[in-house]
């Protein structure tokens, strides 16, 4: 059966299928980078992450099947041989004709009856040997090939995978893997035997007569236009229809996601304006896609018709001079028609192959970057001190979010990192865990710096916990064991206990084995970082840093994780990237950051006493524990320390809607002077426990 | 009708009558097609009867003219006809997909109970996307009837035995092929499920890199990368082979099946009962058949799923409103006061609670339950067990959905940004000016968020605003809310991921911007806390303690370590 004529193919189901929604999204609140937006294609500005050359794919395919090699041998032989024999079920037919012309009596039947039938049962087996050795040459390369692809990917720098945005790592991912894959199972096997079928059909049709071949070639030139035609249309409509349906599925999931939000603000006629609007779209480019495809197999009919014609003519004329036999001839007719859906299924599958191919391109472009050296032989640190010495990093040449800081913590130490947004902690946090090299300045973690230590020593010595949980999906054992590969039941449970989670593990349907993550048991934001805080325990690095790691849970659950992250960092060296005082005021030393430089560090009660912008914020946080009368007051006094607010903060202690308005003002249409960092800051009393070099100014 | 009874048949028979003209003109064209491709090998044995056999020239011309034309008719007939059912098949998909989402998004809720998004999206996309391919599908199952039917003609036109041979012989040969494949395709669909894992794996590994970067943990994700992809690839062989074994029975019973009708057609013409040019075509006959008969198959196949999938729709297009609207209105201009009596609904208990006109109140509840019923009554999300809720003396079940919203603002703490501009998101649809909205942003600290963006107020976030952190994202849902400027306004926890320095300022400003209009916060944090006029602590479902911030913490030990812990 035809693929294009009889079943239809419809342009819409290729190209969506490529794209399957998962029927359970990631839960909310937990960060997941998100494929189309981050969208590389929308920000030209970003370094994608490579793709290979023709060559460099041909040349990794070369290396893959290599290994293969008998295996291939083998998958094309045996489907060649039953190929080949099934062609001759055509002239054996043909033979039966010509026994019926000639009058041989139904004796003579019985032979060709026989072969038939063995023809039939040859062709079968070897169709199945056949189809499976294809399928386990090319799942054991596809096997090879994404193995490879993920080694690479999860080595890769994380400053690269972010210079190229995440969204290009996922994609290649989900997207390409599943396109290869795709490919592989449907397309491939089905290519090799049409193709195949396709070769030996024309090598029969030469046998039967030369002239027959010629006649069947005359098709060829049709089908070679219709194929350029196809191709050349049909990649930006699929395309086009893919982006389309990934953006409705994204409107679907905003809308449906946010319902809550949409019914609040009344949303509701806006948002299924917008899901009409992008189904609309995907509509459009699922019809056009289908003109395209009715195009190309309205073309092949000119060429079966060409093919098939010529064919009976060169029989009509051969028949004439008795060159051949109507049985021959009738035999090279149904040849040709049995050629009809072969060829249309391998040409349209060309378009598949194409895809692939990209596809493929970019697997092997990722496959062949350099990544990290590994692990194992990476120096130690030997102890848990950290050393930032005249550190400076920016995001953008020119606007530095960190500049000249220094910073000593003895091991064991407990800092807390404070400061407004923007003032430059998660920077510093980032810097120190290695995700971002710095631009100036040195670190040394456990004595030795960080180049000595490379990626692998730096992450055995620092374990990083940021805001964005990540529930991995299977087991809940197995996402602890990530930190700690082999770690007994015993170690696990201790890890929990330690962060006292194991109650609500316990507590699963299936404990410890309860599947989680995505598909799986949906764990609250809370939970999620009970279990980075858990494999952090079992990571057991000497130095630890947490940054907000508590912020998106909720009141609630934000105690109940500072609690946990307190018990996480016992005996090892804890940075803490603070959002709420109280856990500030807990460690051996507050280090307060504006503007990507140290401002002052010392012990709570030190900052406390000097009076400097940390008492401020403490000032501002005990005011409102107190819920005394002026507690409108300093929480603008507080904001003065920020940079935006310095240049009105005065005199605005009874601040009234108007003054807030032009504060607005000035910020919206003067953000350079927010971000400056020549801004001059405010009033620093804190001289005393400033640390000295960051105190230049 | 009951939430249960849902069996997709009113859907899918709306999709299909929707696209009724559509489908009965793809109908005749379908089975224009099928007959001009059952006629091919037809046209082919006349030929080699009648031209062939005979040598005349005029006979050859006259019948690939013949052919000529069948040619020009069935790729007219198929290109006409996938158009009109593809189309058709988009469209019914498209309609239905606007219906759910109208519905999912009514403002009297109920059908997002207890769905997930993504399975909600995955209805609207690939369930209404299966019953319009079960209504474009249509056709082509007339179609196989028509080519069945004039194919049964034609052979028993040729002769009456080797026609019931043919005919009798094809349903049992499918059924033959079906009963040999259907164990094999049972095993290989659990092992394609096992054999995909191995993408899922990845993408989540991959999705979670900066976690695995952040504890080292590198080696060993791809250790079990490793083990995961080696089960797949075991899975994927498994399920290849059964593929593989199942197309293997399939050709070779086809072809055994074939052979018979060569033999018995043989006979026949050794006979004389039919001529060489009658084999022929009874042989091609018997091959094209297969065709229309797998073809109803697949219609089937695709019908029974896209019954499946209409089942679904209809379970959510027929998912009972979670609140009914009533016709009175709030009278002109509104006060904004909210009066809730012996209001018991999920967690709470009989809860009383006034909130004057203008004021700015505080809510403390410790269990995030009592929290959320609460909220969940105030936006009239869900109608309370037991109690009534009224604004301005008028209760709330009296009043449409849609129009307390107009009034009554509840911000829930997730509250999720849209994947559109900054600014976009804060005006929330009012098409306010910057300007306008310049006061609520300043409020609640976004325009820092927004100074800190590539393109400032017209930067486009991420889905969910998931490009901002969650401190940022918290800040411009607070400016959402500020901006909507309601009567009465309820945040819960608008604050968490905020640095206190910015809670400060916000909390002082909020103050300010609604000073006049009844406001609610809801939330543990002390910052936001000492701005309100009162507080009221809820414990047990019900109001335990209340009073002036300031007066709590001195006197009230459970609230002490409530807020302040």
């Amino acid at each position: 059966m035809s693929t294009g004529r009889d079943t239809t193919a419809p342009a819409a189901a290729r190209s969506t299928e490529a794209q399957p929604l998962s029927e359970d999204v990631p839960p909310r609140g937990e960060e997941r980078t998100d494929p189309t937006m981050s969208d590389p294609a929308k920000s030209p500005e970003r370094t994608l992450l490579p793709t290979a050359s023709g060559a460099e794919t041909l040349a990794a395919v070369r290396g893959m099947l290599h290994g293969q090699r008998l295996l291939a041998l083998g998958a094309v032989g045996v489907l060649v041989a039953g190929t080949g024999i099934g062609l001759l079920t055509a002239p054996l037919l043909g033979h039966i004709v010509d026994l019926v012309v000639e009058d041989r009596g139904t004796g003579s039947l019985h032979l060709p009856m026989v072969l038939l039938v063995v023809v039939a049962l040859v062709r079968g087996g070897a169709t199945a040997l056949g189809s499976s050795l294809v399928a386990r040459l090319g799942e054991t390369v596809l096997a090879a090939l994404r193995e490879r692809f993920i080694e690479r990917a999860l080595r890769l720098p994380l400053e690269r995978v972010e210079e190229a945005g995440s969204g290009d790592l996922v994609s290649r991912v989900t997207g390409d893997v599943s396109t290869i894959a795709k490919s592989v199972r449907q397309a491939l096997p089905e290519f090799a035997r049409s193709t195949l079928t396709i070769l030996l059909t024309l090598v029969g049709l030469a046998v039967l007569d030369w002239r027959f071949l010629l006649a069947a070639l005359l098709a060829m030139p049709v089908q070679w236009l219709s194929v350029r035609w196809y191709l050349r249309r049909a990649a930006p409509v699929y395309a086009a229809h893919r982006v389309a349906t990934g953006a409705l599925q994204h409107q679907l999931l905003d809308s449906m996601g946010g319902v809550r939000t949409v019914r609040a603000f009344r949303l509701n006629e806006a948002h299924t304006e917008l899901v009409a609007r992008r189904s609309q779209s995907a509509v459009d480019l699922a019809v056009r896609g289908t003109r395209v495809v009715t195009g190309f197999f309205s073309r092949l009919n000119l060429a079966e018709f060409i093919g098939l014609s010529a064919v009976l003519v060169t029989g009509f004329w051969l028949v004439d001079r008795e060159t051949v036999s109507i049985g021959t001839a009738t035999a090279a007719a149904l040849y040709f028609h049995s050629l009809f859906n072969p060829i249309n299924a391998a040409l349209f599958l060309i378009d598949d192959a194409q895809s692939a191919g990209a596809s493929l391109a970019r697997l092997v472009g990722v496959s062949s970057l350099a990544g990290e050296p590994d692990a194992e032989d990476a120096p130690r640190p030997v102890d848990g001190t950290v050393e930032v010495s005249g550190l400076g990093y920016s995001y953008v040449s020119g606007h530095p979010v960190l500049e000249g800081v220094d910073l000593k913590v003895a091991g064991g130490e407990r800092i807390a990192l404070v400061g407004a947004s923007g003032a430059g902690k998660t920077t510093l946090a980032k810097l120190i865990a290695g995700v971002h090299q710095p631009s100036a300045g040195t670190i040394r973690l456990g004595g030795t710096g960080t180049g000595e230590l490379g990626p692998a020593g730096i992450r055995r010595a620092v374990t990083l916990i940021s805001q964005e949980v990540h529930v991995f999906a299977g087991p809940l054992a197995e996402d602890l064991r990530l930190a700690r590969p082999g770690a007994t039941e015993e170690e696990l449970r201790a890890a929990l206990t330690a962060v006292d989670a194991l109650d609500w593990v316990g507590a699963l349907p299936e404990g410890l084995d309860t599947v989680v993550g995505e598909g799986g048991h949906r764990l609250t934001v809370t939970q999620a970082q009970h279990l980075a805080l858990a494999r952090l325990v079992l990571a057991d690095p000497p130095i630890a840093i947490l940054d907000e790691a508590t912020a998106d849970a909720g009141s609630a659950g934000a105690r109940v994780l500072e609690a946990a992250a307190l018990r996480a960092l016992e005996g090892r060296t804890g940075l803490l990237v603070a959002h709420r005082l109280p856990q500030a005021a807990t460690a051996d030393r507050v280090v307060v950051l504006d503007r990507g430089r140290v401002v002052e560090t010392g012990t709570h009660e030190q900052l406390v006493a000097a009076g400097g912008r940390y008492a401020a914020l403490w000032t501002a946080w005990s005011d409102s524990r107190k819920g005394g009368e002026g507690s409108g007051v300093v929480p603008e006094q507080a904001g003065a320390a920020e940079p935006g607010a310095a240049k009105s903060g005065e005199g605005r202690a009874h601040s009234v809607p108007a003054a807030d308005k032009s504060a607005a003002g000035s910020a919206a249409s003067e953000p350079e002077a927010a971000k400056s960092p020549s801004a001059p800051a405010a009033s620093d009393p804190g001289a005393a426990a400033r640390e000295p070099v960051a105190a230049e100014d | 009708m009951p939430a249960g009874g849902a069996t997709g048949g009113s859907v899918l028979r709306g999709a299909i009558r929707g696209e009724r003209r559509g489908v009965i003109g793809a109908s005749f064209l379908a089975s224009t097609h099928q007959v001009c491709e059952a006629l091919v090998p037809v046209v082919i044995g006349v030929i080699i009867d009648e031209a062939v056999a005979t040598g005349s020239t005029g006979t050859l011309l006259r019948w690939l003219l013949v052919l000529a034309v069948l040619f020009l008719v069935l790729s007219s007939a198929y290109r006409i006809c996938a158009r009109i059912t593809e189309a058709a098949a988009e469209r019914a998909a498209h309609a239905l997909r606007l219906e759910l989402s109208t519905r999912v998004l009514d403002p009297r809720g109920g059908a997002d109970a207890d769905r997930l998004p993504g399975a909600l999206t995955s209805i609207a996309t690939n369930d209404a996307r299966r019953v319009g391919a079960a209504a474009g599908v249509l056709p082509y199952g007339t179609a196989a009837l028509a080519a069945l039917a004039l194919s049964a003609v034609l052979l028993l036109r040729i002769s009456v035995p080797l026609g019931l041979l043919v005919l009798l012989g094809i349903p049992p040969l499918l059924w033959l092929g079906h009963r040999i494949s259907r164990p094999l395709e049972r095993r290989s669909e659990t092992e394609q499920d096992r054999a995909a894992h191995a993408s899922g794996v990845a993408a989540d590994l991959v999705a979670g890199l900066r976690v695995l970067k952040g504890m080292g943990a590198e080696s060993a994700a791809v250790a079990r990368y490793r083990g995961t992809s080696q089960d797949s690839l075991g899975a994927a062989l498994r399920a290849a082979r059964s593929r593989a074994g199942h197309e293997g029975a399939v050709l070779s019973l086809t072809g055994v099946f074939i052979a018979l009708i060569g033999l018995a057609g043989a006979y026949l013409a050794m006979r004389g009962d039919i001529s060489v040019g009658e084999l022929v075509a009874a042989v091609g006959l018997a091959q094209f058949l297969i065709g229309p008969f797998q073809l109803l198959t697949y219609v089937n196949a695709e019908y029974a799923q896209g019954r499946a999938s209409a089942r679904r729709i209809e379970e959510v297009l027929a998912s009972p409103a979670a609140v009914e609207p009533g016709g009175a209105t709030v009278p002109e201009p509104v006060a904004g006061s909210i009066r809730l009596s012996g209001v018991s609904h999920g967690a709470l208990r009989g809860l009383d609670l006034d909130l004057a006109p203008g004021s700015l109140t505080g809510v403390v509840a410790r269990d995030p339950a009592v929290a959320g019923a609460l909220l969940r009554c105030l936006a009239r999300e869900s109608d309370p067990e037991e109690g009534s809720l009224s604004l301005d003396g008028v209760p709330l079940t009296g009043l449409d959905p849609d129009a307390l919203r107009r009034l009554v603002l509840v911000a829930p703490h997730d509250a999720d940004l849209f994947e559109t501009s900054l600014l976009d998101n804060v005006r929330a649809g009012t098409g306010a000016s910057p300007e306008e909205i310049a006061p609520a942003l300043a409020a609640s600290a976004a325009d820092d968020v927004a100074a800190l963006l590539p393109e400032g107020l017209d930067t486009v976030l991420a889905e969910r605003g998931r490009s901002l952190s969650g401190g940022q994202r918290q800040r411009v849902a607070l400016a959402r809310a500020l901006a909507a400027d309601r009567p009465v306004l309820v945040l819960h926890d608008p604050s968490t991921a905020v640095d206190t320095v910015t809670e400060s300022r916000i909390a002082a400003r909020l103050r300010e911007i609604r000073r006049g209009r009844t406001t609610v916060l809801v939330t543990t944090s002390p910052a936001l806390l000492a701005v309100t006029d009162r507080v009221v602590v809820l414990d047990g479902g019900t109001v335990s303690n209340e009073g002036p911030h300031a007066r709590l913490v001195a006197e009230d030990a459970s609230y002490r370590a409530a807020v302040l812990a």
